[in-house]
């Protein structure tokens, strides 16, 4: 009985220890690979929206449609500022590509302004949030 | 869409609405006047100073009397051609009814006499087919108050003449004379009949007047055509000019001119003077030509005399003009692209017309109704105002599709170096103003400025909007409109050259006037080789640059002219969009925060954008559809590189 207790605990160990590292990539090698910027919004006819990134290294940033337009500037190591702009719809904006996509946690977004389609600038954020996702 | 129209000829004829007022007087009285007199050295006496000679109706001793009842055509009171008779309409409502047997080819006349007499009734009369119900013409204040109808008999038959007065009129002091006859034509004037061409025309010298009667002596639908000749020398501007209204009868005479050969038509004009026509051109040919006068209101109608004027133009620096197009219909907007093509609107083809630098005409958009202002947008698109409410947008390939759609009646249209549009709105008398891609933005009203309009518009060099009222241009400070000078003739759709003069057409003149920055005639004339010209344009060379050459579309001829290059001082001042004097790239890095933007370029940037004070992505957004950056499924228009167009 203590052996098979024994046998119990090491394998929860080891696939406890599994199951970490597929959830926060600790312990293992960093994984390149890409993640996606989704924006929640309160509004149907977003039309350009400036917002700032920050966080773990970022390779590169692309829009996730041809229709949309991304211009994007590195203020820091660690902090991008970008603006997208076209007909944006609540979910995904634009792709990150980075060096380690169990970093996904670690980023933050925050919007900063936001234009509605006839240029005019929204006079309240609230409801706008920007999740980095796997 | 009437009132659009009725709005336009206000605006384009500038002349009142000819009001029936009555005169003292009649036709024949200056019919004797001309006779006895050779115009060409004796003024015309002008109405009101007409001589009235009061007679008597009761007194008229060859008068049949009326026989009551005689309310119907079946109770009509007989007459025959050579009577005069007299009858009282009484009591109100009251009308009198008189047959005739007339013969196929008889040129009826009937002509009252009333209030020149001294009746106080203002009669009218109608003249009825055998059948006694089918009205054939009718007639009211031809004399003054008086009624006269002529008509040629096209079938025998039994006609019927019905005499009532204006509104049902009647009393017992409402007498008439009537008195039925044939309409003879003879030799009135200084005309000498025939002359219905140019192989049989009147000599006539160019200062001198002539005079003569139009009378529609035979069966021709055209009616009495008097052809006078003079001969002109090349780079004069000659004046033509009828009074027939003007003495005092109800008349409205045509007037054209022909080339040499009498065939080639030069210019024409109807109702420039209330009824009265008048018209002026260019000589380029040393020659013989022709000034024909005639109606075309009612050519088998009443006779009227008229008199003839024909006069020489002082010039202007911008004389002589060149003819760079014709057969464009009625011409009114014009717009130059960045190739130097004009583009014009043509009101009577619903088209727009492209006019190469080689002078090739060609269809550019057609099936756009009757086409007004005419401007490019930011994005190289034909910008074209239609009375039928639309502002539409051509592209360079020449489709047009409605763009602006809520304006009531847009009129003139122009586009301001930020790439926003102006208009006129000529439904509520306002200026409206609009995003480069279309968005309305606001509206100013514009109904203090008395006169009509605003019509016509052009962006001034210090970015405003100037508008003209018809014989003022005002201009548009900080959203109030400010007088800025005001002309004896109406000023049409002018333009500004980079020195800020004014270039201004006059149509009702035939002339281009060009006035300093505040209103001074630096020439008046500036040139007079233009019929009736409505717009001015400066040409643009092959870099979209404008150029030291005016343009003009000439409405009545239906041509686009170009004055003499020579005269013209200043280049144009930049029409349309300017685009801004930095990068795609600097805009989006100063968005981003790295900077690189000048103030004025963020002032810039902002008016293009939704001006809330700072330069914001909204901002950025308008730039990117105004440049043409924006991916077509996002931007409002269908954009092209700023600054080109064809």
């Amino acid at each position: 009985m203590r052996r098979v207790c024994m046998l119990f605990a090491l394998a929860v160990l080891f696939f406890g220890v599994a199951c970490a590292d597929d959830s926060t990539g600790t312990g293992g090698p960093p994984q390149a690979g890409t993640l996606i910027l989704r924006l929640t919004t309160p509004h149907a006819d977003d039309g350009a929206v400036l917002f700032e990134l920050s966080g773990p290294p970022i390779d590169s940033v692309v829009a996730v449609s041809a229709s949309l337009r991304l211009f994007m500037r590195r203020a820091s190591d660690s902090t991008i500022v970008a603006a997208v702009v076209g007909d944006i719809a609540d979910g995904a904006v634009v792709t990150l590509r980075v060096p380690d996509v169990g970093a996904a946690a670690g980023y933050t977004a925050r919007v900063l302004d936001v234009a509605d389609r006839q240029n005019a600038l929204r006079a309240s954020l609230t409801g706008y949030a920007l999740t980095v996702v796997p | 869409m009437k009132i659009g129209i009725l709005v336009l000829l206000a605006l384009v004829r500038a002349a009142p609405v000819l009001a029936q007022t009555p005169v003292v007087g009649s036709w024949r009285e200056q019919v004797r006047r001309l006779r006895g007199a050779h115009a060409a050295t004796a003024p015309i006496v002008k109405a009101p100073h007409r001589l009235a000679l009061p007679r008597s109706v009761a007194s008229a001793s060859t008068a049949l009397a009326e026989q009551e009842p005689n309310n119907t055509a079946a109770t009509a009171d007989s007459a025959a051609l050579g009577d005069q008779a007299s009858g009282v309409l009484d009591p109100a409502g009251d009308v009198d009814f008189w047959f005739l047997d007339l013969t196929a080819g008889e040129f009826l006349s009937v002509d009252v006499d009333a209030n020149e007499a001294g009746s106080p009734l203002d009669p009218a009369i109608a003249l009825f087919a055998p059948d006694g119900v089918t009205q054939i013409v009718t007639n009211d204040d031809f004399d003054g108050l008086d009624s006269r109808i002529s008509h040629r008999i096209t079938t025998s038959g039994r006609y019927y003449v019905a005499i009532k007065g204006f509104g049902n009129q009647g009393g017992p002091e409402d007498s008439y004379a009537i008195n039925f006859g044939t309409v003879t034509c003879g030799t009135v004037g200084t005309e000498q009949e025939p002359n219905d061409g140019p192989g049989t025309a009147t000599p006539i010298a160019i200062g001198d007047s002539g005079s003569g009667e139009i009378c529609a002596r035979d069966a021709n639908p055209l009616g009495d055509v008097d052809y006078w000749a003079f001969t002109a020398q090349a780079g004069t501007t000659i004046e033509l000019d009828v009074d027939a209204e003007e003495l005092g009868v109800l008349s409205d005479p045509f007037l054209a001119a022909y080339a040499s050969n009498g065939i080639t038509r030069l210019a024409f004009n109807d109702d420039e003077d209330g009824r009265d026509s008048r018209l002026q051109f260019s000589i380029i040919t040393t020659g013989t030509y022709y000034a024909a006068v005639s109606t075309i209101a009612d050519p088998g109608g009443n006779p009227f005399p008229y008199s003839l004027h024909v006069r020489l133009t002082a010039q202007g620096p911008g004389d002589p003009i060149t003819v760079r197009a014709d057969s464009l219909g009625f011409p009114l907007g014009l717009a130059v692209g960045s190739n130097g093509d004009v583009f014009v609107g043509d009101v009577t083809g619903s088209r727009v017309a492209r006019v190469s630098t080689q002078g090739a005409v060609t269809t550019f958009a057609a099936g756009i109704q009757s086409p007004l202002g005419l401007a490019f947008d930011a994005f190289g698109n034909l910008l074209v105002a239609s009375v039928d409410g639309a502002v539409y947008r051509v592209t360079p390939q020449g489709q047009a599709t409605p763009f602006i759609t809520d304006a009531g009646i847009p009129f003139w249209i122009a586009v301001a170096p930020d790439g926003r549009i102006w208009l006129t709105d000529v439904s509520d008398r306002s200026l409206r103003r609009y995003s480069p891609t279309g968005q309305f933005e606001t509206r100013f009203d514009a109904g203090s400025i008395g006169g009509f309009g605003p019509g016509p518009l052009a962006i001034g060099p210090s970015g405003e909007p100037y508008f003209s009222n018809g014989t003022e241009i005002w201009k548009l400070v900080n959203g109030q409109p400010q007088r800025v000078f005001g002309n004896a003739f109406v000023i049409w759709a002018f333009a500004f050259d980079v020195a800020g003069n004014i270039y201004a057409p006059a149509p009702a003149v035939g002339r281009l006037t060009l006035f300093d920055p505040a209103g001074t005639a630096l020439a008046d004339p500036f040139a007079v080789g233009p019929d009736a010209p409505q717009a001015v344009a400066f040409g643009r060379d092959g870099t979209g640059a404008t150029v030291a050459r005016l343009f003009a579309t000439d409405s009545r001829v239906g041509r686009l002219v170009e004055v003499n290059p020579a005269g013209v001082e200043h280049a144009g001042y930049p029409v349309g969009f300017v685009p801004p004097p930095f990068s795609l790239d600097v805009a989006v890095a100063s968005l981003l925060g790295a900077g690189g933007l000048s103030a004025a370029d963020v002032q810039y940037l902002d008016a293009l954008g939704n001006h809330n004070g700072r330069y914001d992505v909204g901002d950025l957004r308008a730039y990117l559809t105004l440049v043409g950056d924006l991916p077509e499924a996002a931007g409002a228009a269908t954009p092209r590189r700023a600054g080109r167009n064809p």
